[in-house]
């Protein structure tokens, strides 16, 4: 099965080569979705895990016993409604059509139920209005 | 029926009826023409969308001793300076020289009108009379002397449709374009786009006053590429690019709202601007063309996979079908999505109406007609002996 997940690292943990553990103890095989991960800093990291559900089970509990925090919150897509111009490029790009502009309007509308957080929306806005809440 | 004279006095007074382009296409729907002419007398248009073809002038007053600017950039992006000692021209679509940076002229601008603080950093040509050759400071629009737009192509009167026949996504102008006509992309307004509202460019002409970015601004000249000449159908609305006006206005008294840098990943900058036009409602012909609807006007559809001067076309479709979200390709549907911003190009047209509705904004009669007989030539390398066609 597969999981998404989100890790916050201590300082001190950012060094632990945790994709290489997670394969050979765990045999969980971990895409990594983000990072932002930095020498001596808090880290943060959005990985897509698949494996065994027992094994990814029991690698979610030894991440949290080396206190990494797991959250298994996604991510969302945020859209800056200060920044936005309600231009619409973006609803052309957005696959579940969760970004539509009102037809009585013409305001973006953001349908976060149906948003599958593929961004391919945040590179098409001209405006820069558009991010992920990591 | 009505002078632009009798209209301003109506302003004036405080007494002028003004109708946003929205508005008015309601009400002559309803009414009909006459009785709507009788009633109206200034209508507002207005758009928001990007507009590359535009660009400050900046003096920034002499520095002692004084320097005569051979090469300077602002905020790392690169502004013209092969003129006056102090004057510069910094265009929207210019890049910014940091690596990675997906940031422009269009940003810049858009920081200084929000009253933002700009790095300037200049080289300068060692002469007797301009003896420094290197300055840096930082500037913002209370520390310059002039700042104002300066823009040789805005309000394209109608625009095309792009899309993507091939096999790998591009990144235009209009955004990115899905291989395999995975979308369409549309940048103009349509039904409330100033010049298609004024097809023959009867009311606005050179020195008509406008709306830029919030400020008073003029109609200077012809824009660059304008194509009065472009084939029209029965209503006198053209069916692709056609006639564009250079505008000037004072970028100091903008409002950051209306004009914002904004980016097209893997292609560049841009600037987008808030343009608002009025049109004096002189006899019941203005009001004719004032009706037109999004299914009365088209646009072509444009293969964006063939890069070259004459790109294949998919035909014309309409700004109805456009503004469905929703067109037909070689009998595929393709999904739309507009880059021009109608809601804010409805913001533009009120706030132009209430600026009138105060007594705030006069109209004028142009100085002189745009031309209608512009051709648009291409550019060949004549006599190379080489053939591309």
């Amino acid at each position: 099965m597969k999981k998404r997940v989100t890790l916050t690292f201590p300082r001190q943990t950012v060094q632990m080569p945790i994709a290489y553990i997670l394969a050979k103890d765990f045999n969980v095989a971990a895409n990594i979705i983000r990072a932002q991960v930095a020498p001596s800093h808090t880290g943060k990291i959005v990985l897509e895990l698949s494996g065994d559900i027992d094994e990814l089970d029991a690698s979610l509990d030894w991440m949290r016993s080396r206190d990494i925090q797991v959250s298994l919150a996604n991510q969302e897509i945020v859209v800056d409604e200060n920044t936005c111009v309600h231009c619409g490029l973006c609803t052309g790009v957005c696959p579940t059509e969760a970004l539509t502009l009102d037809p009585q309007t013409f305001r973006l509308n953001f349908a976060r139920s149906r948003c599958i957080v593929c961004e391919q929306c945040i590179p098409t806005c001209p405006v820069d209005a558009i991010s992920t809440n990591l | 029926m009505r002078t632009i004279a009798d209209i301003n006095d109506k302003i004036a007074a405080g007494k002028a009826t003004v109708w946003t382009i929205g508005e008015a296409k309601a009400r002559i729907a309803e009414l009909g023409v006459s009785q709507a002419a009788k009633q109206v007398d200034v209508i507002t248009t207005g758009t928001f969308e990007p507009m590359e073809s535009s660009g400050a002038i900046i003096n920034l007053g002499h520095t002692d001793p004084p320097i005569k600017i051979r090469q300077c950039w602002l905020d790392e992006v690169l502004a013209y300076s092969g003129f006056g000692a102090v004057d510069l021209y910094l265009g929207a679509a210019q890049m910014s020289d940091e690596p990675e940076v997906e940031r422009g002229g269009g940003h810049v601008i858009a920081d200084l009108v929000a009253g933002k603080s700009v790095s300037l950093r200049a080289v300068g040509q060692g002469t007797d009379c301009y003896p420094r050759t290197a300055f840096e400071t930082t500037i913002s629009k209370e520390t310059i002397n002039q700042f104002y737009l300066f823009n040789p192509r805005n309000l394209y009167q109608n625009f095309i449709v792009g899309v993507n026949g091939g096999n790998r996504p591009l990144y235009t102008y209009l955004g990115p374009l899905q291989p395999g006509l995975g979308n369409a992309v549309y940048s103009n307004p349509g039904a409330l786009s100033p010049l298609l509202n004024d097809p023959d460019l009867r009311l606005v002409g050179i020195g008509s006053r406008i709306w830029l970015g919030g400020a008073e601004g003029y109609v200077t000249w012809e824009g660059t590429q304008h194509f009065p000449l472009q084939k029209r159908l029965p209503n006198g609305t053209p069916i692709g690019p056609a006639a564009t006006l250079a505008l000037v206005g004072d970028a100091k008294q903008m409002d950051a709202r209306w004009v914002r840098g904004c980016y097209f990943r893997g292609y560049g900058p841009s600037l987008m601007l808030g343009i608002g036009v009025p049109l004096p409602v002189l006899d019941e012909a203005v009001l004719e063309k004032c009706a037109v609807r999004d299914e009365d006007l088209v646009a072509p559809v444009m293969d964006f996979s063939i890069p070259r001067r004459v790109r294949p076309t998919f035909g014309l479709v309409s700004y109805a079908q456009l503004k469905a979200g929703k067109i037909k390709i070689d009998g595929r549907v393709v999904r739309v999505a507009p880059l021009a911003s109608a809601y804010l190009a409805g913001e533009v047209a009120i706030a132009l109406k209430q600026k009138i509705e105060v007594g705030e904004f006069l109209l004028t009669e142009p100085v002189a007609a745009l031309p209608s007989d512009r051709t648009l030539l291409p550019q060949n390398t004549w006599n190379s002996g080489l053939s591309l066609e």
